[in-house]
C-alpha cells in the first residue's frame, strides 16, 4: 500500500499545555481519510501540522518522501502547492469577490492567460454548482457557498492531497449531503488523497475509505468504517453512540 | 516584592522578544523586496491607501500646527522686540520636528491602525493560513508592499505638512500677529538651510518604516478573535506612537 503521508510520533504543545502525545498515522495515497475525534483534542491542529502551517514539537510528518520538519521556508512555501485546504469557515479572502478567490491560486503560480483564468474560474465553479457568482463579495454568500467556493480555491491547482477542515459543521443536512457528495466527486474524479476532519458520524462512515480517531492526543482507533463499527473500544463506542457516559471526558 | 519582581521581570522579557520578533520581521521584509514576484498593483493600492487618503489630515495637522506655533512663539518673541524671526522658528520647527513627528502620529493612527485591524482580521480569520497554504508567503504578500509604501509616502507626506504649516504660520503672522511681511520672509531665508529640510525627510522616511512595520507586525500576532483585533489596534498606534518619539530623539542626537 502506497502512502501519501505519514506521521512519526508527532507530539504538540502550547506552553504547558500538551496537546498531541506521540500520534503515529499513515494516510493511503488516493484514498478518503477522516480524523475524528471529541471537540479539543487537537484536530485543526494535526491538520495544520500535516501541510507544514504548524511545526509538530516533536515528531516528524513525511510527504512525498520529504520530511516537512527540516524544510526551509522557501522548501515548505513549494511543498504547500501539493496542498489544497478547506478551511472550517472557507478563509475566503474578504477584500476580493468570488472570482478573485478562486482564480488567486492561479493568479500566483500559473501562466495562464487572463482569458483562460476566467475560463477556468467558471469551469471550477459549475463543478461545485455555482452560477453567476463571480462578481459577490465573500460576505454576500451562505455558509454552504462560501464552502464550495473555498473548494474550488483548493482545487484549482491540482493539488496531490485535499485537506478538509470540518466542511459540514454549521451546516444544514441538505447542505451536508451536498458537501459530502462534493469531497466524494472530487476525490473519484481527480484521483487525489483527501483527508477530512470532522466529528459528524454519518458523514465520517458514508464517505470514509479509511478512519482515526484521537483521543487524549494519540490515535486510539485507525481502520476502516466496518472496523469502527464493529469495535469493542470504549473510546470508538462512546463517540458513536454520543453518550456522555464512557472514558471520555467531557470537561 | 517578588510578585513586583516578576512583573517587571516578565515586561523586560516581553520586551525583548517583541523587539527581536520585530527585527527579524522586519530583516525579512527587506530582503523579500528583492525577491520576486514584486507586487506593484499592491504597492500602488497602499500608496493609495496610506498617502492619498492621509492627505486631508495631513494638510489640517500641518496647517493648524503652523498656526499655533506662529501665535505661541510671537507671545515669547515680542518681549524682546523680535516678532520678525516667527517664522524662522516656525520653518525650522516644522522642517526638523513637528513636521515629520506628528505627520507620522496621524499616519500611525489612521492607516497603521486600519494596517492591524484588517491583517489581524485575517489571522483570526485564517486568511493568512489560505495565504500560506495557498503557497504565497504571508510576510511578502502583506508586509512588503506596506512597508515600501511607508517609505516611500511618509517623506512626501512629511513635506506637505512642513509645507502647510510653513503656509500657516506666515498667514497667522502677517494677517492677525500684523509682522513686517518683508521682514518675516528674509529671516526666515536667511536662517533656514537644506540640511534642515533635509533632516525632516530622513526622519519621516524613518518613520515611514516604523508606522507600517508596527502596524504589520501587531496585525500579524493577533490571536483570540474580535477582541484580539481590537486590543492589537490599540496596542500597535501605542507602540508607533512611542517608537516614533524614541527614534526622533535618537535620530535628533545623530544628526544634531
Amino acid at each position: 500500500m502506497e502512502y501519501a503521508l505519514e506521521c512519526i510520533d508527532v507530539h504538540k504543545s502550547f506552553g504547558r499545555h500538551q496537546i498531541h502525545k506521540g500520534i503515529n498515522l499513515k494516510v493511503v495515497k488516493g484514498a478518503i481519510t477522516y480524523i475524528i475525534g471529541p471537540s479539543g483534542t487537537g484536530k485543526s491542529v494535526l491538520l495544520k501540522q500535516l501541510c507544514g502551517l504548524m511545526p509538530p514539537t516533536k515528531g516528524r510528518v513525511i510527504v512525498n518522501g520529504k520530511d516537512l520538519t527540516s524544510l526551509n521556508r522557501n522548501e515548505l512555501v513549494n511543498m504547500r502547492k501539493k496542498f489544497g485546504i478547506l478551511f472550517q469557515n472557507a478563509a475566503l479572502f474578504d477584500s476580493m469577490n468570488v472570482f478573485q478567490n478562486v482564480a488567486f491560486p492561479l493568479v500566483e503560480h500559473s501562466k495562464m492567460s487572463k482569458d483562460e483564468i476566467a475560463k477556468t474560474v467558471t469551469e471550477k465553479l459549475r463543478l461545485v454548482g455555482m452560477k453567476d457568482v463571480e462578481d459577490k463579495m465573500p460576505s454576500e454568500l451562505s455558509g454552504g457557498m462560501r464552502k464550495r467556493v473555498g473548494l474550488d480555491r483548493a482545487i484549482a491547482l491540482n493539488p496531490d492531497i485535499i485537506l478538509y477542515d470540518e466542511p459540514t459543521t454549521g451546516l444544514d443536512p441538505i447542505m451536508c449531503d451536498v458537501v459530502d457528495t462534493l469531497i466524494h466527486d472530487t476525490q473519484k474524479q481527480l484521483g487525489v488523497t483527501s483527508i477530512v476532519i470532522s466529528h459528524d458520524i454519518e458523514s465520517t462512515l458514508k464517505i470514509a475509505d479509511y478512519i482515526a480517531m484521537l483521543y487524549d492526543g494519540k490515535v486510539v482507533l485507525y481502520g476502516t468504517p466496518e472496523d469502527f463499527k464493529n469495535t469493542d473500544n470504549p473510546y470508538v463506542k462512546q463517540f458513536f453512540s454520543a453518550s456522555k457516559e464512557g472514558p471520555i471526558s467531557i470537561i | 516584592m517578588i510578585r513586583l519582581l516578576n512583573f517587571l521581570g516578565d515586561h523586560f522579557i516581553g520586551i525583548i522578544n517583541t523587539s527581536g520578533s520585530m527585527t527579524l520581521m522586519f530583516l525579512d521584509s527587506l530582503r523579500l523586496m528583492f525577491v520576486r514576484p514584486f507586487r506593484v498593483k499592491l504597492l500602488f493600492k497602499q500608496i493609495e491607501f496610506i498617502g492619498v487618503n492621509s492627505l486631508t489630515v495631513i494638510i489640517l495637522t500641518g496647517s493648524f500646527t503652523g498656526m499655533v506655533f506662529a501665535f505661541q512663539s510671537y507671545i515669547g518673541f515680542q518681549k524682546f522686540g523680535a516678532e520678525q524671526i516667527v517664522g524662522t522658528v516656525v520653518a525650522l520647527g516644522m522642517a526638523r520636528e513637528l513636521g515629520p513627528v506628528l505627520s507620522a502620529i496621524m499616519v500611525a493612527a489612521r492607516a497603521g491602525s486600519a494596517m492591524t485591524a484588517e491583517i489581524g482580521t485575517m489571522k483570526v480569520t485564517e486568511q493568512v493560513d489560505a495565504l500560506n497554504a495557498l503557497g504565497v508567503d504571508p510576510v511578502q504578500y502583506l508586509f512588503v508592499p506596506r512597508i515600501l509604501a511607508g517609505f516611500i509616502v511618509m517623506p512626501m507626506l512629511n513635506a506637505i505638512a512642513v509645507f502647510c504649516g510653513i503656509v500657516g504660520g506666515f498667514v497667522v503672522s502677517i494677517t492677525v500677529l500684523g509682522i513686517n511681511k518683508t521682514l518675516y520672509l528674509e529671516y526666515m531665508f536667511q536662517f533656514i538651510e537644506l540640511g534642515d529640510f533635509i533632516n525632516g525627510m530622513v526622519k519621516a522616511f524613518v518613520f515611514g518604516g516604523i508606522v507600517t512595520l508596527v502596524g504589520c507586525y501587531k496585525g500579524y500576532m493577533t490571536t483570540g478573535g474580535a477582541e484580539g483585533v481590537g486590543k492589537s489596534t490599540t496596542e500597535s498606534v501605542v507602540m508607533a506612537s512611542v517608537m516614533i518619539l524614541v527614534f526622533d530623539y535618537v535620530l535628533t542626537a545623530f544628526m544634531f
